[in-house]
């Protein structure tokens, strides 16, 4: 009874934490303008994300290394260190856009600016760094996420036509009011949201700060096999209720309300609470991951003790570095950038460093030396060499794309 | 835990990886070792060595030096050694070095020091662990 509720809890805490301002904004941008033309690319990268997922936890399951440690034993100080940059970089662009997320989520919430937000957002992230228990952060904001199956309930209100929806899901093609190089720039952010490159980082050293043996790893492939997917149908229920009503009446995404507008069309009122609560807990869960994410890679290259497990001042550099990331990310907010744009460069950027995280993941789950009787196995492998290909084609393929586009006008 | 092998691919097994102490509480990573030649020839590992002292000179080219002179400034000593931790501590090899001593009694680790004492045990709650 009592494993039946730890495996429930676990595959819900997936599900809601599965989506973040990144696949929130992209997928409501990609559902207006292409529809569900995308729907493919979601899949794609859900897929993409459990396989490697699965990977980082096994073997940071079975080695008790992060994926950073590895990254540095495999790539060498030098390498590892241009990978570390990339890898940083992004995952603080993210940190910043989550930051952004929760101020627009409560200022939707209490028409407060968000500018006066993001300094208290700041403070209670980090509070919950420095304080919360991770599984508590963990399973608290994870089941708060739930609220966004409201979305799922949605599309169901709206009464669309599901054959029509499928059948454009299943045959996409571009949109006649859009480019075809738009229509793959898209194709490229959506990639990156679904496998923004902290969700790794985050996965594989939860894992330790949780202290998984080879024993969890059947949980920990039911909370990837089950969650990630069912939280991937949230994505696709955004893209649909953000087609079915801002699509028809051609209007853009550009805030996190509009983002909510299908929801209330739909619903009403009781369902704008419910899309509010989740938008929260969506990008707070994603802001506290990310938060840690940069100090966990960072720490992990450079050999320091990290984790909430420990007290703070036994792992003061951790703490510092999560401090000073912080502060960063709300002084660049307070430059009056706008969060939603900052999004949408996360999620690009996202897919530019996708191979730098992803690589040596799979070179360290083929190593028996670490693995023993958990190292991949052939189906791990060829999906992993798939992907490995897909997102080095999505990596190149990124930076040309938004200077063609303009960023996707 | 499966102990210290007589003869190591340095290469492989040792540099690049964490170094963990007596309580499981990771003390640093192995930037660079210290090795002595025996009267045949043969070369042992002494020590493992650690932090910018011992990262810059194994990285080499201007940013290596860059590191090494940084380190070299900051440090009150007029010639300082890098971080080293003999080898007769270490216990075993595995996805990381196990040691057989605490990271308090190693007194390698200046920044964590230095960052614990002006910026983290100024805070409230610095000495709890993560709790509701």
């Amino acid at each position: 009874m009592k494993k039946m509720f730890a495996l429930a809890l676990g595959i819900l805490t997936a599900i809601g934490g599965f989506v973040d301002i990144g696949d929130l904004v992209t997928n409501a941008v990609v559902g207006s303008r292409f529809g569900l033309s995308l729907a493919w690319v979601v899949v794609l990268g859900v897929v993409g994300i459990c396989v490697f997922a699965e990977m980082s936890g096994r073997v940071a399951a079975v080695s008790g290394r992060a994926t950073f440690s590895l990254v540095r034993q495999r790539l060498g100080p030098r390498l590892g260190f241009v990978n570390l940059c990339g890898s940083v970089a992004v995952t603080a662009l993210t940190y910043i856009a989550e930051i952004g997320g929760v101020a627009l989520a409560l200022e939707l919430a209490s028409s407060i600016n968000a500018y006066l937000w993001i300094p208290v957002v700041g403070l209670l992230v980090w509070i919950v760094l420095w304080r919360v228990k991770f599984d508590i952060m963990e399973n608290v904001f994870g089941l708060a996420g739930l609220a966004l199956v409201v979305f799922g309930v949605s599309l169901w209100a709206l009464k669309p036509d599901f054959a029509s929806l499928a059948t454009q899901a299943l045959h996409p093609s571009v949109p006649a009011t859009e480019g075809t190089p738009t229509y793959l720039y898209y194709a490229v952010a959506l990639f990156g949201a679904a496998m923004t490159p902290y969700e790794v980082f985050f996965f594989s050293s939860g894992g330790i700060e949780e202290k998984w043996t080879a024993k969890d790893i059947p949980v920990m492939r039911s909370n990837v096999f089950v969650g990630f997917p069912l939280g991937g149908l949230i994505s696709l229920a955004i893209a649909a209720t953000s087609m079915l009503v801002l699509g028809s009446s051609g209007i853009d995404v550009e805030s996190l309300g509009q983002v909510a507008l299908p929801v209330v069309v739909a619903l009403g009122k009781v369902g704008l609470i419910f899309a509010l609560v989740g938008f929260f807990a969506a990008t707070f869960g994603a802001a506290c991951e990310t938060g840690l994410s940069v100090g966990y890679s960072i720490s992990q290259y450079f050999g320091w003790q990290w984790g909430k497990f420990v007290a703070p001042r036994r792992a003061a550099r951790f703490h510092v570095v999560m401090l000073i990331a912080t502060i960063m990310a709300v002084g660049v907010l307070l430059t009056t950038a706008d969060p939603i744009k900052v999004t949408e460069y996360s999620v690009v950027f996202s897919a530019v460093a996708l191979p730098l995280t992803y690589l040596p993941i799979l070179v360290v789950a083929n190593d028996t030396r670490y693995m023993g009787a958990h190292v991949n196995g052939r189906l791990a492998n060829v999906l992993g060499s798939f992907y490995l290909v897909v997102i080095l084609i999505a990596s190149l393929a990124a930076i040309p794309l938004m200077v063609l586009t303009k960023a996707g006008q | 835990m499966t102990g210290i092998p007589r003869t190591l691919e340095a290469k492989l097994q040792l540099l690049d990886h964490q170094v963990i102490d007596v309580h499981g509480e990771m003390v640093c990573m192995v930037d660079d070792l210290e090795l002595r030649p025996d009267r045949r020839g043969h070369l042992h590992v002494t020590a493992i060595l650690t932090g910018p002292g011992a990262l810059g000179p194994r990285w080499g080219g201007r940013f290596g030096s860059w590191i090494t002179a940084v380190w070299r400034r900051l440090r009150e000593d007029a010639d300082p050694v890098p971080g080293r931790i003999a080898w007769n501590v270490v216990t075993g090899v595995d996805s990381g070095i196990r040691l057989n001593c605490a990271r308090a009694d190693l007194a390698i680790e200046g920044l964590e020091t230095w960052t614990a004492a002006h910026i983290v045990t100024r805070i409230p709650g610095a000495g709890h662990e993560s709790d509701a």
